[in-house]
């Protein structure tokens, strides 16, 4: 009995050790996890002070004649920080995407921050502490919002039955995508396809842009507007230069 | 970030020793087995998943009400895996049917109601044609198969096709037409294969639909909404015709003419892993991070 008592303590004993050791390899795995994210999001802060210095030099030359026409989703949310999104505007012109022949397409934006956005037009933008100043001369923006999209279908789709079927005696419709285009730019609702989507907020989606305009355009997550920075703003727009489209 | 939780499990009992006839010690527990998982089940909170299958739990930190309804997919990458793996571009393609039947059966475990899947887009027929021939092969041979329909069957899938049909050839319109018909009747996850399918075409075709409704005065000019619009698209037959989560392989942040009109408020995952190459792990990570998304659809949530 002695002997089955000792064993016993012994189990007990290598028993609560072996759960001592697992726990503390857990809280080691834990500890080895954090520090890794904790280094990345370092890095992450580190390269976008680099870039905005204008230290990276792989940054500075962006071959921006890619961007013709750049469009930004911003939360409705996050877009009442009216401060936020005109510097965001001003990032975008210092960095040369707003110049005379591009148009940035904005969305998400009131009434009041369209007028105020609207003055960037003819301003000079310089990015205080970066090596993208420039002075602008004339910027395009265009204001889009929800109404932009679905129910201007349904408007073009009222035309285009005037079109082929008031004035014809058609027995089936024959028109084609580019007359969906034409009726859209007679309606109002018209406009080029941006090349690149730039979202800004909480969600990863594109937050009702109008549907018909981005067939093959490149969508960004950028992130919440309150956190924007001006590295992660160059780092979207350097790595969409780099890209290869198929169309098929 | 994500946390990647870890389950250690350490087990033994000092009562499992026992006593036997010859006062000897008998000790019936192995030695102890310490295992690691990544998928336990041990969490209350977990639902079962009562389908056509069996019932799986859901994988740790995973919540079945926070579980996406419908979850489209853009197979992207067959050909760079093959370039990768030194294969033919073939085999980077069956692959990817492979692994098309992977995802489905995971997402049929895990409750999903609709996944839509783009396997060929109207602009793809610019493709090499021995290339878009195989594909066409591929498919009729997907469709044809009686060990998929088993597969589909055993687990209550059913399985719909979108696209322009028109131009396919005949066997292959016949074969998913038959697919279609054989698997109506199930009523777990539905599979929609997007096959010749393209945004812009489908909202095109429902323009022309309710131009004709309104043409032999089924409907009034007036009538045309948006909300008139959806039930005319390709996607109006399914319970949720707008994808909760759409995820994309391959690195690629676009959405190449697919489902334009039904992805407005969509989530979009954008992964680097090429298609053949996404394993279970990959497809939950997707999920996981859907689940705490707090989606607004354009609104405001307002604090009270």
């Amino acid at each position: 009995m002695d002997l089955g008592n000792e064993v016993q303590k012994i189990l007990s004993w290598t028993s609560v050790c072996g759960n001592l050791a697992l726990h503390l390899i857990w809280l080691i795995v834990h500890l080895i996890i954090n520090v890794w994210y904790s280094a990345l999001g370092i890095a992450r802060v580190v390269e976008n002070t680099l870039i905005s210095s204008g230290l990276l030099k792989s940054y500075n030359a962006i071959n921006i004649s890619k961007v013709r026409y750049l469009a930004v989703v911003i939360d409705s949310e996050e877009a009442r920080q009216t401060s936020k999104v005109l510097e965001l505007l001003r990032w975008l012109a210092s960095i040369g995407v707003l110049k005379k022949s591009q148009t940035a397409i904005i969305e998400g934006l009131n009434k009041s921050q369209k007028a105020t956005a609207s003055k960037i037009k003819s301003q000079e933008a310089i990015v205080e502490g970066s090596n993208h100043g420039t002075l602008v001369e004339h910027v395009d923006l265009e204001f889009v919002s929800f109404a932009d999209s679905k129910p201007a279908v349904a408007k073009a789709a009222n035309l285009l039955f005037a079109k082929h079927y008031a004035s014809t005696i058609l027995e089936k419709p024959n028109f084609t995508e580019s007359d969906i285009s034409e009726a859209l730019q007679a309606v109002g609702y018209g406009g080029p396809e941006p090349d690149l989507l730039l979202v800004y907020g909480p969600v990863r989606c594109h937050l009702g842009f109008p549907a018909w305009r981005i067939r093959y355009t490149e969508i960004v997550h950028i992130g919440p507007l309150k956190s924007m920075k001006f590295g992660s703003l160059i780092k979207a727009i350097h790595k969409f230069t780099k890209v290869h489209q198929n169309y098929g | 970030m994500h946390s990647i939780m870890l389950s250690l499990r350490f087990s033994l009992s000092p009562s499992n020793i026992t006593l036997t006839k010859k006062n000897q010690y008998h000790f019936g527990t192995k030695f102890p087995k310490v295992f690691a998982t990544t998928t336990s089940s041990s969490n209350s909170d977990n639902g079962n998943v009562g389908l056509g299958g069996p019932e799986v739990a859901l994988p740790e930190g995973l919540k079945r009400e926070l579980m996406p309804k419908h979850v489209a997919v853009i197979m992207d990458g067959h050909r760079r895996w093959a370039r990768q793996k030194g294969l033919s571009v073939e085999q980077g393609h069956r692959a990817g049917g492979e692994k098309m039947m992977v995802l489905t059966h995971l997402c049929s475990q895990l409750g999903i109601k609709v996944l839509t899947l783009f396997a060929f887009s109207t602009e793809n027929w610019i493709r090499p044609k021995e290339e878009v021939g195989f594909l066409m092969k591929l498919f009729l041979d997907t469709a044809s198969s009686q060990e998929k329909l088993d597969k589909w069957t055993r687990n209550d899938i059913r399985v719909s096709c979108i696209g322009d049909k028109s131009i396919l050839s005949k066997p292959l319109r016949e074969a998913l037409t038959l697919l279609e018909e054989k698997t109506k009747s199930n009523s777990g996850l539905h599979v929609m294969i997007a096959l010749n399918y393209s945004g812009r075409h489908d909202i095109l075709q429902a323009t022309k639909r309710i131009a004709k409704k309104v043409n032999n005065r089924l409907l009034e000019v007036e009538d045309i909404d948006k909300n008139l619009f959806e039930q005319e698209l390709e996607t109006h037959c399914i319970e949720f015709p707008e994808p909760d989560l759409l995820i994309r392989t391959s690195g690629e942040q676009r959405l190449s003419n697919f489902m334009l009109w039904q992805l407005a408020y969509t989530e979009l995952y954008f992964t680097n892993k090429l298609f053949p190459d996404m394993e279970e792990a990959d497809f939950i990570e997707a999920l996981m991070s859907f689940q705490p998304r707090q989606r607004r659809y354009g609104g405001y949530i307002t604090k009270t």
